[in-house]
């Protein structure tokens, strides 16, 4: 959980903190009556000055302070402790339990809430005693729904199951695992019935179901100002500014805890370089259909700006697939999204260039990216049930990606659809292009996916691990379908990965990455064969053998970017290091036929 | 002496058609039996719907098979009682896919391994803090993390954390239900090393749950090949990968990308997507989708016979 705001923790706790100081202040009984002066205007002695029976306004409304908390937390208590109770019990143990809880809790959902509290104030009576209960069971069902709803997304996670392994009983998991993970959002809604419940209280107070005269109360004291409007309409100000200041105190505490439980609402740091300094050439010309200069990309972070791609220059011919491989952290991802103009909010470009058909990407706006995106550049990405939106069959969004760019008539684009799924081996095109996303397998829509990236004859393809969250006789199906689609299409591909092996298969030509930058590149089977870079070398024997040895694994960790080594960023884990390596940063050696490493010891692995 | 962990003809359905259900239920696993001994290293293979996960859970009871028997040291689990069940449970553990959802998030990693030596109270409260960083110590962690929180580890570590989690109770079973399928090459490599070491030096059996053919070979000697709730083929590691017999198999091993050239076989594409477990083909669960299949595939379940499933092997 992130650090809660500290205003309105601060307005509650002096809220909070008069409440319980009343007693010790030097106040006037605020049940003494002097009948002679009431309605007196403010004076020294009454700050506030008097009500209708000349009792101290001041020490009413704080001894009313003291009623309305005293009650609001106490019901808010008792319900999120009896709705925690059946929450928790109805959502782990299910069958009876959850029947009792959850159908009860819609019977008393059922009644409006203040005609329920009506009803059980006239059963017990009116008084502070009884509107305690009463608010209580107004707002149990609230607690119930969130303690179940939470128990019901955590049950399901991996680390109950591990202490249902390890013979944990029901209570322990309930208690020790299950609450500590639903505590967050019941802490919100345990603030936001205490301020329901001031309100409620102050209401019934107003209609004489509540607190009973002559104790002072903020509903009665509205009540009864309410009568002397004309003769002293001050006193009407104060209980309302008291009601509301402690409302507004306590909805602003229910936003803070609510920012601070919810990882959501992480507020987006906003890009500063709107655009990166011009390149410093003109792109290449020749077969080249991208070529990326330079590129590096920069994220502001609390620690200050990081770098996590440095430095990467590459290019793509026609109908060439180049892989960028490498682990987690390596930037390669990241390479990718600036590419497609797609990084994250906090991320943005410090420099380079990426020519395009005469776009250099990194410097369109929006509105130039819009036309690109989708037309000569297109992509595909790992998880096709997260980019396909759930609520439109596959062939309306397929047909959209047609009509962002070209006019297409209706029926036109109705056969053209058919065609491409058709075309990307979906079995029955026509039933499909009618069929929702999760109305098909996972390789159905990778395929689906696949129809819409080339759905406007792209001159380059960026596919992001397409097949990592497919099987693998599903993956042999996309990897097949990819490459006959570029042979066909003749345009570019960019293949990023972290599996080798499927690399070796698909790819021409490689880039390796670590660390934000590219340690090795050329041609694929001349680095897989002959590596010269010693992360490549180690990567590869991290590979899964095919003669039952085991993997050797790289010792130690990837730098993280904001503790980058001063020299070389494999050194601290590379077997080869001598002085020099950590002294200064190697650049990226040329060699010949396009290979380049970036290690000060090449020739000797070469 | 029998083996260690028995499992005997387990099949398990989910939904059973109820008088509220509408929906047909789903043969998760059909009659598969295993047998796992001491020190042995078994791989369970398949890919997704194949009824892998569900059958290890079956094996350490965590979930009720809805036919079929499993033994754990001659104990039968269905009959023994909670206590005892309980008790069992010490001796046998599982290690899960995703280091995310595997920790709790809430509480340190300390507490969390030493979940298991209080449950069972293994040792005094006193003597807890030390073996836990021992145990941190034996994954390849120190006991400065114990006091940190899963979010501050990277998904390699949390994968260690949760081993030293399993290893508290000094289990003789460990189930690793695909404990590297989320992690990076070099850290892969990194929790093969430590599963192989622990196996060899404490004896443990372990079921290793993949759909990752090249990770197994290294680390088990048996493997079972399971495609939609059914075992199509089992034998030794080797024996399996290097002449498989069942198309499936084949078309498995075919399907892995290879780094090297040479040792790349000519992948045979499976078509179309593997069918619904709620309602699969007749006779061989396989035959809409193999290469070889012939009119008799789809008259008669085919039995498993001398490691293979399969009519025409």
């Amino acid at each position: 959980m992130k650090r809660v705001r500290r205003g309105p923790l601060i307005a509650i706790a002096a809220i909070a903190l008069v409440a319980l100081l009343v007693p010790l202040l030097p106040l006037a009984d605020p049940l003494h009556m002097d009948v002679v002066h009431h309605l007196s205007p403010p004076s020294l002695q009454y700050p506030l000055g008097q009500d209708e029976y000349g009792r101290d306004v001041l020490s009413r409304l704080l001894w009313g302070a003291r009623t309305s908390l005293a009650v609001a937390a106490a019901s808010a208590s008792l319900a999120c402790l009896f709705g925690t109770a059946l929450g928790l019990a109805g959502g782990f143990m299910r069958g009876v339990a959850e029947l009792v809880a959850v159908r009860s809790m819609d019977i008393v959902l059922c009644f409006p809430p203040l005609l329920l509290a009506l009803l059980i104030v006239m059963l017990l009576g009116p008084g502070a005693a009884t509107l305690i209960p009463v608010l209580a069971v107004l707002y149990t069902p609230g607690f119930v729904r969130v303690v179940y709803a939470g128990v019901l997304s955590v049950r399901s996670q991996d680390y109950v199951e591990a202490m249902r392994a390890l013979g944990a009983g029901p209570s322990r998991i309930m208690l020790r695992t299950i609450l500590p993970n639903v505590a967050g959002p019941l802490l919100v809604q345990f603030s936001l019935a205490a301020a329901a419940a001031v309100v409620l209280e102050s209401g019934l107070s107003f209609l004489g179901l509540g607190v009973v005269p002559p104790a002072p109360s903020w509903g009665l004291m509205i009540g009864a100002a309410r009568a002397t409007m004309n003769q002293a309409p001050l006193l009407l100000v104060w209980p309302c500014a008291a009601l509301s200041l402690t409302i507004l105190a306590m909805n602003a505490l229910c936003d803070a805890l609510r920012d601070a439980v919810d990882p959501h609402t992480q507020p987006a740091r906003l890009r500063r370089h709107a655009q990166p300094p011009p390149p410093p050439s003109r792109p290449a010309t020749g077969t080249a259909v991208l070529d990326v200069r330079n590129l590096m990309v920069e994220i502001d972070t609390p620690h200050g700006t990081i770098q996590p791609v440095r430095d990467v220059s590459f290019t793509v011919r026609a109908g060439e697939t180049l892989a960028i491989v490498g682990e987690s952290g390596s930037g390669k991802t990241l390479t990718g999204l600036a590419i497609m103009g797609l990084l994250p909010p906090a991320a943005f470009v410090g420099q380079g260039s990426a020519w395009l058909q005469g776009h250099n990407l990194l410097r369109l706006d929006d509105a130039g990216f819009r036309r690109v995106r989708g037309g000569v550049l297109s992509m595909i990405f790992q998880d096709p049930l997260s980019s396909l939106n759930p609520v439109h069959r596959i062939g309306t969004q397929i047909a959209e990606a047609m009509h962002a760019h070209f006019e297409v008539a209706h029926f036109e684009a109705k056969e053209e659809v058919a065609a491409l799924l058709d075309r990307v081996g979906m079995p029955d095109p026509e039933r499909r292009a009618r069929a929702y996303p999760h109305e098909l397998s996972g390789g159905m829509r990778q395929r689906a996916m696949i129809a819409m990236a080339i759905a406007n004859d792209p001159r380059l393809l960026i596919a992001d691990e397409p097949t990592t969250a497919l099987d693998v006789t599903i993956q042999a199906q996309v990897l097949d379908l990819l490459g006959d689609l570029q042979r066909e299409f003749r345009m570019g591909l960019v293949f990023i990965s972290h599996s080798l092996p499927l690399v070796a298969e698909i790819a021409d030509r490689v880039l390796v990455m670590y660390a934000g930058e590219i340690v090795e590149q050329g041609d694929v089977r001349e680095v897989f064969a002959a590596p010269m870079h010693p992360y490549t070398v180690a990567l590869l024997q991290s590979a899964p053998r095919d003669d039952g040895t085991l993997p050797v694994s790289i010792p130690g960790a990837v730098p993280l970017p904001h503790a980058m080594p001063p020299g070389c960023g494999f050194a601290p884990r590379c077997g080869l290091r001598e002085a020099a390596c950590e002294a200064q940063h190697p650049p990226l050696v040329e060699l010949a036929s396009g290979r380049a490493t970036r290690c000060l010891r090449w020739r000797e692995l070469a | 002496m029998t083996a260690l962990v028995v499992a005997e003809n387990l099949s398990r359905r989910f939904g059973e058609r109820g008088w509220l259900s509408r929906t047909p239920p789903v043969q998760a696993v059909t009659e598969v039996s295993l047998s796992l001994d001491r020190g042995e290293a078994v791989a369970l293979v398949g890919e997704s719907g194949s009824g892998k996960t569900t059958l290890g859970r079956m094996l350490l009871g965590l979930l009720q098979p809805s036919a079929g028997r499993v033994s754990f040291d001659g104990i039968d689990l269905a009959i023994v009682g909670a206590a005892q069940r309980r008790q069992l449970r010490r001796r046998m553990q599982i290690v899960f896919q995703d280091p995310q959802s595997s920790l709790d998030p809430r509480r340190t990693v300390g507490a969390q391994i030493a979940d298991g030596l209080e449950i069972h109270n293994i040792v005094p409260p006193s003597d807890r803090r030390a073996r836990v960083s021992e145990l941190l110590a034996r994954v390849g962690l120190s006991s400065v993390h114990a006091d940190r929180y899963p979010h501050q580890f990277s998904g390699g570590q949390r994968q260690r954390i949760g081993i030293a989690r399993a290893l508290a109770t000094e289990p003789e079973f460990l189930l690793a239900d695909e404990p590297v399928s989320s992690l990076d090459v070099s850290v892969q490599a990194q929790v093969l090393d430590l599963l192989a070491d622990l196996r060899t030096r404490l004896g443990l059996a372990l079921l290793f749950i993949s759909h990752d053919l090249a990770v197994v070979r290294s680390l088990c000697e048996h493997v079972a090949v399971m495609y939609l709730g059914r075992v199509m083929e089992t034998g030794p590691v080797t024996h399996v990968f290097d002449a498989p017999r069942h198309p499936y198999t084949q078309a498995l091993l075919s399907a892995v990308p290879r780094l090297d050239a040479a040792r790349r076989r000519t992948r045979i594409l499976l078509p179309g997507d593997p069918p619904s477990p709620a309602n699969p083909p007749s006779g061989c669960v396989f035959r809409t989708r193999c290469p070889i299949a012939i009119g008799a595939c789809a008259a008669a379940v085919p039995a498993l016979i001398d490691g293979v499933a399969c009519i025409r092997a």
